[in-house]
Parts: C-alpha cells; structure tokens; sequence
C-alpha cells in the first residue's frame, strides 16, 4: 500500500509541475485579415468642365475581430451630366491599416490576375456581371441596389474600360475608365473586381470575386 | 477475422478425496499447445471424467493431476476457441502428457490483460472492427481516413483527394476520438477540411469502436473511438523491423516508411526501443479526364520509443512528429455563391489540366508532435497501476493566395498545447468479476495570429470513472459511470473596444453504460450495449463570428450552447460455421442538443458579396443504422464477401433530414487463393465492385445543388508473398477505379467543383527484416 501511495504522490507532483507553465492564450494578437480592402472611391473629371469632379465611396470597415460593420453608402451617389464623357479611376483602400493601405496600386501592379466589370443598371444589354436571381434566391445586389431590380427605363451609362495589363493578349485591367452618359436617367451601377491567378481570359467566369460595391446613378 | 481469444479463468477445485491406499499417488502433468502456433495454452483445463474432477493450467499452460489411484481414466482437454480433444488411458504409473488442441475459428471478442501493454480498456460488449493483418497490408500508405473505409458503418468526409477524415455512423470531427499511441489526439479536429494530423504506419492494428464510449474515454466519444496502437515494444533480445514502399500512379505518389526494433539482454535486459520514419510525396490527382491543380502533398513523419519493463514495474518514452503541406485544389477558388454555381453548371473545371509535384498557395501547412510517458505499476495482491502523461502540439497554418497587400503571412495561424494525465487502477480480481478505476486528466491552450476564426482559450478537464466486468464461460456482463468536469475560458478583443474580454463557460455529464457479451454455442454470439456519452461545445460553436473560408458562409457562434448527450444502443449477432461467417450490426444513437449549422436565410453583406448566415443551434438528432458483413466460402480457394452499411439520420426537432449523411454503401468482393508456386507463395487475385448510392435523404433548401448520383467502382488485387532471408515479403498489386469511371461524393466537400480521382495502380511491397 506504501508503494501505491508513493506512486500516486509522485504522478500527481509531476503533473502539477508540468502543467503550471505557459499562460501564452492570454495575450490576444490583434486581427490582421489579409483580404482588407474596405474602401471603394471613384473619381470623375468631365473632359468638358475640369470643375465638374462627381465621386462617389462605398466603404465598410471591420470591427477588431476582422468582423464586417455595417455598410456606409451614404456617400454612395454619383450625379452626372447628361450627353457627357468622363474620364475615370477607382481608387481601392485599406482603411484597417494605419497609414491607409491603397489597395489599387497593387492591383495595378498584379494587373495579370485582376479584371475589373462595370454594369449598369438597369439594362436591356446582356449582363456583363451575371445575376440568377430569382433563380438563385441566394444571388443579391450589393448595397445599395435593391435585388430584384425594379422594372424602369435603363440608366444612359456606358463604362468602358481604356488601360490594359501585361498579358500577350494585353486584357483589360479596369482602374482607369471612360463613363459617357446619354439623356437623364436614374439608376445603379455595380463595380466587381475579379481575381483571376493564372486564369485570366478576359471574361467573367474564371477565379472570384475580390470586391462587388454598387453606387446610385443620378444623370441630369 | 479476429483470431484472438478470451482468456477464460477458469477454476474447478474440487476436494480430493484421498484414500487409504498409499499406491493412491500417482501423477499425470504435462502441457497444453496450440496444435498450429505450439504457443502453450494459459489456463486450459483438464477434466477426468469418471472423477469428475478437474485441473486448470497455469500461467504457462502446465497442469499437475495428482493423487489418482490406478485405472482407465478420460481426460478432456478444453480450452474456449478450441476443439476439445479426448484422451484415454491406463494409468499406472505417474507419467506425463501433453496436449495439442486446434482451434476452432470462432469469432469471439477479445480482451488482453496481459502483457506489456493495457490495450484501452475496450468493453466486450461493443461493436468493434479492426484493420489488421491483411486488410492493413492493402491500404498501407494511405491516410488514416482512407484506411477505415473497408469496415462497414464507417465512412470518409473528404477535401478533395488528399484530405480524409473518419466518419463513425455519420459522426466525425469533434463526435469521434482518435487515439494516437494510448493518447487522444487533439488538433483542429473541428474543421472540416482538417485532416487527423497522425501516420498509420505507426500502428500495427488499427481498431474501430463504435458507438457511445465516453465511460472510458471523456468528452467527444459519442460516434466512436479510433485506436491507433502500435505493438508492443520487443521484449526477445535482438534487433528486428520492416520496409514498407508503395507507389500509385494516379498521382504519381511515392511512400516509404520503416520501423526499426530492438530489446536488449543481459546487464540491459528489459529495455526495448523503436525507431520508425514515414516520407509520403505526391502530384497533382487526375479525375478521368483531367487533372486537378494544386493537389500535391508532402508529408514526413518519425516516431521513437525506449522502453523498460520488468515483471512489477515498466515504463515507457515516446516521441513522434508529423509535418505535411497539403495542397487546395486551386479550382474550389470560390468566394461567392454566383460561383459556386458556375462551377457546379460547368463539367469541368476551368483551372489548367496539367501534372507537376509543385504545392503552392492555397496550402495548408501541419505540424503535431507528441511526447508521451507512462508507467505501469503491478502490486504484490495482482492490482495493476497505469499511468499516461503526455503533452502535444498541433500547429496548424493555412496560406491563401498572397493577397494585395503583398503580406505573404498564412490567413490562418493555430497552435495548440494540450497536456493530458489518465492515471488506471485495475484492482485485484475477485473470482469471476474485475474492476477498474480511472482518472484523465486533460488542459489545453490556443493561440491564434492574423485571422480571428477561433480565439485564444484555456480549458481544463477532468473524469473520473469505475468499470465493471463479470465474466465466466459464456457470458460477459459489463457496466460503468463516468462523472466529468470541464472548464472552458476564451480570451478576444471585444469588437469595439480594444479591451481583452473573457468568456468563460463550464458543463458537468454523468455517463453510464451496460453491456453484456453471450457466447451462445460455437456458432453464434451476441452483444448489446446501452451507453450514454457527451460532447462539450467547441470554441467555434461559442463564438464562430465571420466568413468561414471556403465554405460561402458567415458562420455565427452561440454562446447559449449546452452539452450535447448521446444515448447509444447497439447490439451484433456473430455467425461462426465452417464455410460461412457474418456480423450484423444494428445501432441506435439519440443525441439530444446536437449542434450543427442551421441556415438563417439571411444574408449579411462583405465587400466580396454577400453570404447567407448560419447560426449553431441545438436541436434533438437520431442515428440509426444496419452494418452487415458476411463471407461465403464457395470452395477451398474461392470466397465472396459482401458488405453493406446504411444509415439514417433524422433532425427530431424541424422534422427533417440532416446534412451531410453518408449515403447506402454495397460492396462485393471475390477471392480466389491460387496457392504456392515455386518461389511465389499463396497468391490470390481479387475483385470488388463497390456501389454507393445516391444519398436521397437530404433536407430542404440546404445545399446548393442536389446530391451527386450513385457510383459503381470496379476495384481489383493481386497479392503474393515470397521468402526473403528469413521472412516473407508481401507483393501487393492493385487497380481502383479500374474503370476510370468519372464521379463524384456527397461526402467530399469539393463535389461542387470536380470529380473523384480516376483510375488508380498501386504497388506495395512490405519486406520484414
């Protein structure tokens, strides 16, 4: 019985002493997520009225757990001039990164891998950026486009896109756009940005979606 | 099938009557064998019958009969499992005899009590299957995950073609325990896509529990136990091991693996050591009619062991490590429900069909190491004490595309410290019953960096148990309870202020269970066990709060969750006759407070889009199922075994179906033994065909497209061994898929983007030296 107790003794006193270091969980590192991007900007110049400069963010911040805040669109509304041309650029920003990280100077450096689409809403045209809902009951409009779209006349907007990356094939990239408008109309536009490593063809469909904002269209 | 037998003490002492003739003294003694292994035969009997009087054997098979007068005796010689044998004689002298007994094979279940190593604690009365021998020969090299699949009811969840994790009647993840050498192997085991961090080859039987088992085992043995258990250490002087090579074509995979052993003599007699290492490289995996991107892995793992043992007292060190990088098929790159419904709508994928051994991003990157040390203790009234420490570390990163800001830090960081102490107390036999006393012991602590997918946390835990057993020739009665305490504290930054905020949480279960074991005659036996087992909710249950990677989904914990319970009924009929045997097994599981996902149809909006919500909720499951296995022996050289395990699983509280259940499964499987030719010993050939069907019992609006229709794969071996120096060396070729058939599984998590793998040659050569 000596012997048993001794034992007992002698596994509980190693196991104390095992066991009372390492207190390394009460220091919480704080969030870095990767895929920060939380800031879309977009600048106009009317290459008629250099004082005629409509922009337009989208932004939604993160919390300290990397957790997504509400979306800020309250500064989403872009108001063009009707019958008019401007030329345009998308600036990206990280805003959790202190000092603020501009995202769209790497895109532009990985201009291979990104492609930017730019649809305008509504439309008669055939989507550029593909929808299925109510199909696909799951398939929403970002903030502020309502899903489904409302039935109306078509926003006059035609985005297109004049820089190109360093693919042979010298794709599209999308930072730098024209946006030449029609007669009045309101609507929405939609801005997805595609990732697309190894995998850039030109369309939609290869990789995934790094950013999908949308903006009110006022043209008047 | 299992050949091991149960120990039975067995012991008629009947008074001697002594009489007064002095020439009343003779002696018959001798030993029992095994007609085929010559292993003596510990506690065989011996009956006379015209005495009706009886002797047990030993510890080492010998009997002693004395005090017989002269005359023609009958003695019986009997043993559980064996033939009993008859012999008759004059006896006029004292003389000796021995036996030589065959053994009947009859399956009965199994308990080692002696030697060197306490095997779990197992109860006899429930269902369990092993992976040994033969069965084991042929999936060497694969993950622990693909090598349980030839045992009905047990099933894999897949990632793609490299990562496979253990699916006990439609439970997995943090609903099975596996044991690594005698320790619980804790990682990341409530990911999906995370694979158990843990190498086969260090085992020589892998063995499979099934059902409730937390009496012995703690938290999370709700669906079953996986025991991953190398042999015992080599307690022959001498030095011994084995090679293990295989190749498979399909993805150009190479594995080597070898373990090498030893014990020593004279002044160092009683210690006994093992060295064993394991490479596994592989490329890209080609579906029938393309290859997957990024799907090649790497893998290196070595474990080392010293032991000492003497009659009363041993002990054991023990050191193993596992690193791999497993690569994520580039084409499950989807961030977006519009995507995953391209891909599903494409026939293949659009990421480039090429072969290369090169991993890049997106990579998951694994390390585990285990240092183990336990101790045995028997004392001078036969009660044994056993003692396990251990500590493990499972770091665990998982690497994205770099993304823009050029950081080229993994997404996701994890370490994980766990120490666990279980201290066994098996007291002193009292006639037919036995007993055991227990104590785990277990404290872990995360760490996270970059990523907030689960906190830091701290938790502790302890149990303690008693069980039961009474055991006598035929029957086995079992029962046990269990009390367990758990601690769990989360430490993370509140969302809106920088403060370190702790949640802190604690639940408590009694577990019971009741078991019995009946031997009904050499052609039937019957178990049935009831049990009871809990599980304690995991950190990312509590307190999951975004976009789960991979899976399209923001995932949002529930503080509020309880401990989920399990009521467990399983019984098996064993059908044992000379050219047919059979398992059937039917189970029960009621698990009240099962927490799964529930979709919240709601969406919250992300930057990359929106993403439907799923909450943890607890609601009231059920898991039924048959498992039957079945071999026919048409003639000496040709069997035929069938399978089949199917499964229900049924959400008691919104009345529908739950969600990734394996579908019915069927398999058929010919064998013909062509016997010894020349230098080519018992060859065979082999075929199956394996049909798993289409899993109709989904629920509602829960997935994004409907299950993949059922498969039919044709499955092929041929096998022989040949003498090397002075073993044999076991050849194995093998075709799966042998007809390149293109198909997908529910279970895999990349059904939506991809095909199964193609077709499929293997060659493994095991040469024990």
């Amino acid at each position: 019985m000596i012997q048993f107790k001794k034992s007992i003794a002698g596994i509980v006193a190693i196991t104390v002493v095992i066991t009372s270091c390492n207190k390394d969980e009460k220091v919480v590192a704080p969030t870095i997520s990767n895929e920060g991007l939380t800031t879309a900007l977009l600048q106009l110049v009317n290459d008629a009225d250099v004082s005629d400069k409509p922009t337009a963010q989208w932004e939604q911040l993160l919390d300290n757990n990397g957790n997504p805040l509400p979306v800020d669109v309250s500064a989403a509304n872009l108001n063009l001039k009707a019958n008019a041309t401007y030329t345009a650029g998308i600036i990206l920003l990280d805003k959790t990164q202190n000092p603020v990280f501009v995202v769209s100077d790497e895109v532009k450096q990985r201009s291979n891998y990104h492609l930017f689409f730019y649809q305008s809403l509504p439309t008669v045209q055939p989507l550029v950026i593909p929808n299925n809902y109510p199909v696909d009951m799951n398939d929403l409009y970002p903030e502020p486009i309502p899903t489904p779209i409302p039935s109306g006349d078509p926003l006059n907007l035609l985005v297109t896109i004049t820089d190109h990356d360093n693919n042979p094939q010298q794709y599209p990239i999308g930072l730098e756009t024209k946006f030449k408008t029609g007669a009045a109309s309101t609507g929405w536009l939609r801005v997805v940005l595609r990732h697309q490593p190894n995998l850039k063809d030109g369309t939609f469909a290869p990789g995934s979606t790094d950013l999908d904002v949308g903006f009110n269209v006022k043209i008047q | 099938m299992n050949l091991l037998l149960r120990i039975v003490v067995f012991v008629l002492l009947f008074p001697f009557v002594t009489k007064a003739q002095s020439t009343c003294n003779l002696t018959v003694h001798g030993k029992v064998f095994d007609a085929e292994s010559m292993q003596p035969l510990p506690f065989a009997t011996i009956l006379i019958s015209e005495l009706t009087k009886g002797v047990a054997c030993n510890g080492t098979g010998e009997f002693i009969i004395d005090g017989l007068c002269p005359g023609n005796y009958t003695f019986k010689c009997s043993f559980v499992g064996y033939k009993t044998i008859v012999y008759q004689q004059f006896i006029k002298d004292s003389t000796t005899h021995n036996f030589f007994i065959k053994s009947e094979t009859t399956i009965i279940n199994e308990v080692i009590v002696l030697g060197k190593k306490e095997e779990g604690l197992v109860l006899a009365s429930q269902s369990q299957a092993d992976v040994k021998g033969e069965d084991l020969v042929q999936v060497r090299g694969s993950s622990l995950g693909e090598s349980l699949k030839s045992i009905t009811g047990v099933y894999a969840l897949q990632s793609g073609p490299s990562i496979f994790k253990p699916v006990i009647h439609g439970l997995h993840s943090n609903r099975i325990l596996i044991f690594n050498n005698g320790v619980r192997l804790e990682g990341q085991q409530w990911g999906s896509e995370h694979a158990p961090e843990i190498d086969p080859f260090i085992a020589t039987k892998l063995t499979v529990v099934k059902g409730a088992s937390s009496v012995r085992y703690g938290s999370d043995a709700i669906g079953g136990v996986i025991l991953v258990e190398p042999a015992a250490l080599p307690d022959v002087p001498g030095v011994s091991g084995e090679l293990n090579i295989m190749t498979a074509s399909n993805n150009r995979m190479g594995v080597t693996s070898a373990i090498v052993q030893g014990a020593l003599d004279k002044k160092l007699s009683g210690l006994c050591w093992r060295v064993q290492g394991t490479y596994r490289r592989a490329g890209n995996s080609k579906t029938a009619d393309y290859y997957m991107e990024n799907t090649g892995f790497a893998e290196g793992n070595f474990s080392t062991a010293l032991g000492y043992a003497k009659k009363n007292f041993g002990g054991e060190l023990y050191y193993s490590e596992f690193n791999a990088r497993l690569g994520i098929f580039s084409g499950t790159h989807a961030e977006s429900i519009t995507d995953v419904e391209a891909a599903i709508r494409r026939s293949r994928p659009l990421t480039p069909s090429y072969f290369s051994y090169s991993i890049g991003r997106p990579y998951q990157q694994v390390k585990h190491d285990l240092f183990k040390t336990n101790v045995f203790f028997v004392f001078n009234n036969q009660s044994r004490l056993d003692a396990v420490f251990a500590r493990q570390q499972n770091v665990r990163s998982e690497y994205d595309y770099v993304p823009l800001t050029g950081n080229l830090n993994p997404e996701l960081y994890l370490r994980l410290i766990t120490h666990t102490v279980d201290l066994i107390y098996k007291h002193k036999a009292i006639d037919k019953y036995t007993g055991t006393l227990g104590f785990n012991g277990i404290t872990q602590g995360n760490v996270r960096h970059y990523q907030m997918l689960i906190p830091n946390f701290r938790n502790y835990g302890g149990g303690i148990f008693y069980m039961g057993k009474w055991t006598n020739e035929r029957l086995t009665l079992e029962a046990g309870l269990r009390y367990d305490y758990r601690w769990l504290r989360a430490y993370t930054l509140d969302n809106n202020t920088a403060h370190i905020i702790t949640p802190t949480w604690n639940f408590q279960n009694v577990t019971e269970t009741i078991g019995s074991y009946y031997y009904i005659n050499s052609h039937f036996s019957w178990t049935a066990n009831i049990g009871t087992a809990w599980r304690a909710p995991t950190v990312n249950e509590l307190l999951s709060q975004g976009v789960h990677q991979s899976a399209v989904a923001y995932e949002i914990g529930n503080p509020d969750l309880h401990s989920e319970r399990a009521y467990t009924f399983t019984t098996s009929l064993h059908y044992h006759a000379k050219r047919f045997q059979g398992e059937l097994g039917l189970y029960n599981n009621i698990i009240e407070g099962y927490i799964f996902l529930k979709p919240d149809q709601q969406f919250i909006h992300t930057i990359r889009g929106s993403y439907p919500t799923f909450t943890y909720t607890q609601v009231d499951a059920r898991f039924r199922g048959i498992d039957l296995n079945a071999t026919y022996q048409i003639t000496d050289s040709l069997d035929v075994t069938a399978k089949v395990s199917t499964l229900y699983a049924w959400n008691k509280t919104i009345h529908d179906y739950l969600q990734l259940i394996p579908a019915n499964r069927f398999e058929t499987i010919l064998r013909y033994g062509f016997g010894d030719h020349g230098m080519v010993k018992r060859l065979y050939g082999s075929a199956g065909g394996i049909y798993i069907a289409k899993q109709n019992r989904v629920p509602l609006n829960s997935d994004y497209t409907d299950p993949p229709p059922g498969y039919l794969l044709l499955n092929v071996t041929i096998g022989f061994s040949i003498p090397f120096r002075k073993h044999m060396m076991s050849i194995r070729f093998a075709a799966n898929n042998l007809l390149n058939k293109a198909y997908r599984d529910y279970l895999d998590r990349f059904r939506y983007f991809t095909d199964e793998p193609g077709r499929n040659f293997t060659l493994r050569i095991c040469i024990p030296f």
